[in-house]
């Protein structure tokens, strides 16, 4: 950087502190007084479990979400109604997970799009002056040779995230937040991106970054903080406190009753996967659950869990390797034959995969079991409506009527229905895949009670998720996922949140030392 | 990743073979086909449908590629057809050359800008909105016009209508200065690489700070002046306004999407267009010169639209 | 979000009002022709305004509310009209026996949907395009059968049971086409809201990842889908040209327009925005009143063709605004 900003090692303003931030969705509180405060030219982390507020906070941070109540102060000076605009004028650049980039632009016209720079005053861009100002400042600022001419789809993950950071420190910004920078990119290049930001810092620059994996965390920041259930427990020097102090923070301990008691079961084998690969996703898994069990799935984002949920009912196609439902060899990639067998999918994208917000709970409710309510394909109503309200009261929906649209149901409820879809077609192998995130907490509690039910009945459940209170709370084992392997195979009452959390985030049992990714 | 710039490349590769195998069969076959004033004759006759196709590559390029919520001005057939009447309508009442293309261009920009409103403003989907905008331009050109012929005659549209330098015709000059504007407009200007990042990624557009919705009303404005300029060239190269300009529109959606094959990222540009347009006059002009049927054209053009899309779907879908 | 019955009880908000927008206007419309014209409220112009304008227009916009019910479109609604009635009228015209023509025409008409159904389903081509193709392509056939266009007339003396069927005949005192658009509504009204298959079509155009993700057989239901939309859409042609004893090539690219304007004129109806045939048969009623009326009180074709196109705008406009809020 030509001109670092200034920074006096005397005072240290804060670069941007917030103060009893409070955000509520639907009477869910995803955030409930929190506090953060970052240091001029310091990296500041921020971990918590999924549903700890993170994503509520750093959306507010962008002018995407506006809060409730509280404060945001940014270089000591009150702002607020802030908006994406606003917060880049006041020098903070945002690098979300999902990429904002033109895919069929040049690297060189991503990095400049809203500043080309021009043939003298014609309206005309110089394409030379693009080509030669990308390149140099790709070498200055991460030491790379990347074409200037590449097309940004062409190019790696990694490469687009290297783009969309450069493009952010071409305004020599006074700040950068990074949501999950590393999440998907493979060992080296996240190295290299950990290396060039910890260089940045010592040009000045301030950095708040959002990452799971602890051990990251631990190399790059001089301070952390730690969310959970929407408030800042503590904020402590990663370097003086031990992983194991971090996942504490982390993890709540005042569960209580929230799971329902039941004996982990031991039916014969229901769903068996063999050898299942699929490129760029996950390799070499195999697994079996049994009726009446209930196995966990977990891994970061990038390491294959939600990929192998999705091959595994079919909506994606494996390269390699067999799927099995009692016994009976799936087609690969066929949901239909899935379901035939008696699979069941929970999406992770309820209002996209999960429910039809439009239609009814009636038409959403029926939609798996259809058949047994249309002989000869022509419905009948009146055992549709029936069935319909037998569900309702069996899972305890909370709407009006069987008729009103599904769009006008809490969270918690429209999950509900999407359990209710499977139970109407009687399904004996479920795969949940977070089946709780946004849901409120009473809400939660009635889908764990289901899901028990359901495998004290015989169903083989696989439930992925990320919250581990959750899977240490439900799964009888638990199977962690690590860059597309199978990391390890736990039992549940033999392991303690802080393993699984270990595990989870450093993909071995050990106290985590160098592997920082 | 290597494996999709290769098949990037095949496409382009493909199509201008295509291109050049048809060129070269039609000058085998048809002895008259590769002479000066044969190739300046479909120039020439290209020049309507490539001033409404540049209009279209505009709007495409602004709304992005997705048919349904992207961008498309069905209305420009509609708009040239209502522009030529307005044209002739206020020439054959005597009103002079200067009032008539200003009213006439001046129609091409309102239709647009009803265009815009409709899609920026009252987020009518683009297709839905130019469709019905499309009809509401063809029953005003039948107002005006009464389903007839409207003969025209001025001196600015024989002089359009005639030769200019070296004999050849002077549309087709023109066509090639609008198409050498509009590239320094889209291609080059910092406006135009904007209006890409507007249609390839909105929410990366809006992160950089882009104004969205000027852009893409924007566009709709460029397509109706194009729809106007073509209203002018037609009433020239037809002695004024005839009814059935709504034929055209196929044509012109055609046009647009073939183009995208020549551009190495698989989008439209206005070099590409100006290709398609030719490529397409050329094919027709051949079949008449071996004397196939014309009725032959609107069925090449579907299957030409079919396989660009598939392929070119399929390319996407293996780059994803 | 939540507390949706607390909602159900409150007060309509203006906006809820508008959805009735396309009822009022037919209401309103009616009346006003009625009292402006001496002839409106005929019963001759009734049955002339439901034979000529609703049943034709009324049967080919089914196929288009079913397409755009599975969140698709369908340009080549007219393709598929004038494969049928060209099919229809040609064996009659060569000798052919009337079943075989009435065959030939449906048969004509499915082929068209089954073109439709393998670029779009298998090829995986956006509807919108496809069906654009499909309409190229026709265009050139219809153009290659006809010498360029000329329309096929059958003469006058035609000893056809089948003209005076379809066209001219009345059974119970109701024209025979209306009884026919009167057959198909009902088929398809049971098969969007009584079928296995209808339902299916539903959650498609609702839903398509829900679709998906439930297992459901989409690329099959998709590709019914246009095959039943050609197929319906080669009824309205054989009915078409029936009715003017002739063929009259591109004749049926006309009703596209008014179909889909049609089709979301009555998407505004219900509170979901979703297609209805109940809603479509009200916006091809209204489209038919606003033709029929503005003839009546002398505006000329051109003019119509101005009203009805600045109809369907607003109507457009409407509908969105409402979507946007919901």
């Amino acid at each position: 950087m030509t001109a670092p900003p200034s920074v006096t090692s005397a005072v240290r303003v804060e670069a941007l502190a917030v103060r009893g931030l409070v955000k509520t969705f639907g009477g869910v509180r995803a955030l409930d007084g929190a506090n953060l405060t970052v240091a001029t030219g310091t990296i500041h982390g921020l971990v918590g479990q999924n549903g700890a507020g993170k994503s509520t906070l750093i959306k507010i941070i962008a002018g995407i979400y506006r809060p409730d109540a509280g404060v945001i102060t940014i270089r000591g000076r009150p702002v607020d109604h802030l908006t994406p605009a606003r917060v880049t004028e006041h020098g903070i650049h945002m690098i979300h997970q999902d990429r904002l980039l033109v895919p069929t632009f040049t690297v060189a016209e991503a990095l400049f799009l809203g500043q080309e720079p021009r043939r003298g005053a014609l309206p005309v861009i110089d394409r030379r002056a693009l080509r030669s100002r990308a390149r140099e400042a790709l070498h200055r600022i991460f030491d790379i040779d990347l074409s200037p001419d590449a097309l940004v789809g062409e190019l790696t993950t990694a490469q687009q995230q290297i783009v969309q950071i450069t493009r952010a420190l071409l305004n020599q910004p006074a700040m950068l937040v990074l949501d999950e920078p590393t999440a998907a990119l493979v060992r080296r290049d996240a190295e290299r991106l950990l290396a060039t930001l910890l260089r940045l810092r010592d040009q000045g620059l301030t950095i708040l970054y959002i990452s799971h994996y602890l051990a990251e965390i631990e190399r790059l920041c001089d301070q952390v903080t730690v969310l959970r259930n929407g408030v800042d427990v503590g904020t402590v020097d990663p370097r003086q406190t031990s992983t194991t102090g971090l996942i504490s923070m982390m993890i709540a301990r005042d569960v209580g009753d929230m799971f329902p008691r039941r004996k982990a079961g031991a039916g014969a084998p229901a769903l068996i996967a063999q050898a299942l690969s699929q490129q760029d996703a996950f390799s070499d898994i195999s697994l079996s659950v049994r009726h009446g069990e209930i196995v966990g799935l977990t891994g970061l984002v990038g390491s294959g869990a939600k990929e192998l949920a999705r091959c595994l009912f079919g909506v994606t196609t494996p390269d390699q390797g067999t799927i099995s439902v009692d016994g009976q060899t799936l087609r690969p990639g066929d949901p239909a034959a899935a379901v035939a067998a008696g699979v069941a999918m929970v999406p992770e994208d309820r209002r996209g995969h999960g429910v039809a917000l439009r239609l009814s709970v009636r038409e959403n409710t029926t939609l798996a079991g259809l058949k047994r309510f249309s002989p000869f394909g022509l419905l009948n109503r009146k055992a549709e409506h029936r069935e319909t309200d037998r569900l309702i009261r069996a899972l305890a929906i909370r709407t009006p009527d069987g008729n009103s649209p599904v769009r006008d149901l809490s969270g918690g409820n429209q999950q509900k229905v999407v359990l209710a879809k499977w139970l109407s077609c009687q399904s004996s192998v479920f795969v949940l895949d977070e089946p709780t995130v946004g849901v409120d907490i009473g809400a939660k509690v009635e889908i764990y009670r289901l899901i028990a039910d359901l495998a004290v009945d015989g169903a083989a459940i696989l439930l992925v998720s990320s919250d581990l209170m959750e899977l240490s709370g439900m799964a009888d084992r638990i199977l962690v996922m690590y860059r597309g392997r199978i990391a390890a195979e736990l039992l549940s009452r033999e392991t303690d949140a802080d393993t699984l959390m270990r595990f989870v985030t450093t993909g071995r049992g050990g106290e985590a030392d160098a592997d920082a990714a | 990743m290597p494996r999709r710039r290769h098949r990037t490349g095949w496409l382009r590769m493909g199509s201008l073979a295509a291109f050049t195998v048809v060129f070269v069969g039609f000058a085998i076959a048809a002895p008259g086909f590769l002479v000066v004033g044969n190739i300046a004759n479909v120039v020439d006759q290209s020049a309507i449908l490539g001033v409404l196709a540049f209009g279209m590559t505009v709007v495409i390029i602004g709304g992005g590629g997705d048919v349904i919520t992207g961008g498309i001005d069905l209305s420009l057939a509609g708009n040239l057809g209502l522009s030529a009447a307005v044209f002739a309508v206020l020439s054959q009442s005597g009103s002079g050359d200067v009032l008539a293309v200003v009213a006439a261009l001046a129609s091409g920009v309102a239709v647009g800008f009803v265009n815009a409103f409709a899609v920026v403003r009252l987020r009518i989907l683009p297709l839905l909105a130019t469709l019905a905008v499309m009809n509401i331009c063809a029953g005003v050109e039948l107002v005006l016009t009464h389903n007839m012929v409207v003969q025209a005659r001025s001196s600015l549209l024989s002089r359009l209508a005639g030769d200019g330098p070296f004999g050849l015709p002077v549309l087709a000059y023109l066509l090639l200065a609008i198409a050498f504007v509009l590239v320094l407009a889209v291609q080059c200007s910092p406006t135009g690489l904007r209006l890409y990042a507007v249609g390839g990624h909105r929410e990366a557009a809006r992160a950089a700070g882009l104004a969205v919705e000027r852009h893409v009303g924007g566009s709709y404005l460029v397509s109706g002046l194009c729809g106007g300029i073509g209203g002018v060239f037609s009433a020239a190269l037809l002695n004024g306004s005839t009814p059935g300009s709504g034929e055209m529109l196929l044509s012109i959606v055609v046009a647009a999407l073939l183009g995208s094959v020549f551009s190495r990222r698989l989008v439209p540009t206005i070099a590409g267009t100006l290709l398609a347009v030719l490529f397409i006059g050329f094919l027709i002009n051949g079949f008449q010169l071996i004397n196939v049927s014309s009725y032959w054209v609107s069925g090449v053009e579907g299957v030409l639209i079919l396989f660009v899309v598939g392929t070119t779907s399929l390319v996407r879908r293996e780059m994803s | 979000m939540t507390n949706s019955w607390l909602r159900a009880g409150a007060p309509p908000k203006p906006r809820d009002l508008l959805r009735f927008g396309p009822v009022i206007g037919f209401v309103g419309l009616f009346v006003f022709f009625s009292l402006a014209t001496s002839t409106f409220l005929s019963a001759a112009n009734l049955r002339s305004v439901l034979v000529n304008h609703f049943s034709i227009l009324g049967i080919a916009s089914l196929g288009m509310t079913l397409v755009i019910a599975a969140g698709g479109i369908d340009l080549s609604i007219g393709t598929a009209m004038d494969m049928a009635s060209l099919g229809f009228i040609e064996v009659l015209a060569v000798g052919g026996s009337t079943m075989a023509a009435l065959a030939t025409g449906v048969a004509a008409a499915l082929a068209v949907g089954v073109v439709n159904a393998v670029l779009v389903a298998r090829l995986r081509i956006t509807p919108f395009l496809a069906t654009l193709g499909t309409l190229f392509i026709g265009q050139s056939v219809e153009q290659l059968a006809t010498g360029g266009g000329q329309p096929i007339y059958l003469v006058a003396g035609h000893p056809l049971a089948i003209f005076n069927a379809i066209g001219t005949g009345i059974v119970a005192d109701v024209p025979v086409a209306l009884w026919i658009a009167a057959g198909a509504i009902a088929g398809f009204f049971v098969l969007l809201g009584w079928t296995r298959l209808g339902r299916r079509v539903v959650v498609l155009g609702a839903g398509p990842g829900v679709a998906r993700y439930t297992g459901l057989p989409v690329r099959r239901d998709t590709a019914l889908v246009f095959i039943a939309a050609a197929g319906i859409c080669g009824v309205a042609g054989i009915v078409s040209s029936a009715t003017i004893r002739s063929y009259v090539p591109l004749a049926g690219n006309a009703y596209l327009l008014d179909a889909i304007g049609a089709t979301f004129i009555g998407t505004t109806l219900g509170r979901d925005g979703r297609p209805r045939i109940a809603g479509t048969l009200l916006g091809v009623l209204l489209l038919s009143i606003v033709k029929n009326g503005l003839l009546l009180i002398g505006w000329t074709f051109e003019w119509q063709q101005v009203g009805t196109g600045i109809l369907i705008f607003l109507v457009l406009a409407v509908s969105f605004g409402h979507r946007r809020e919901a």
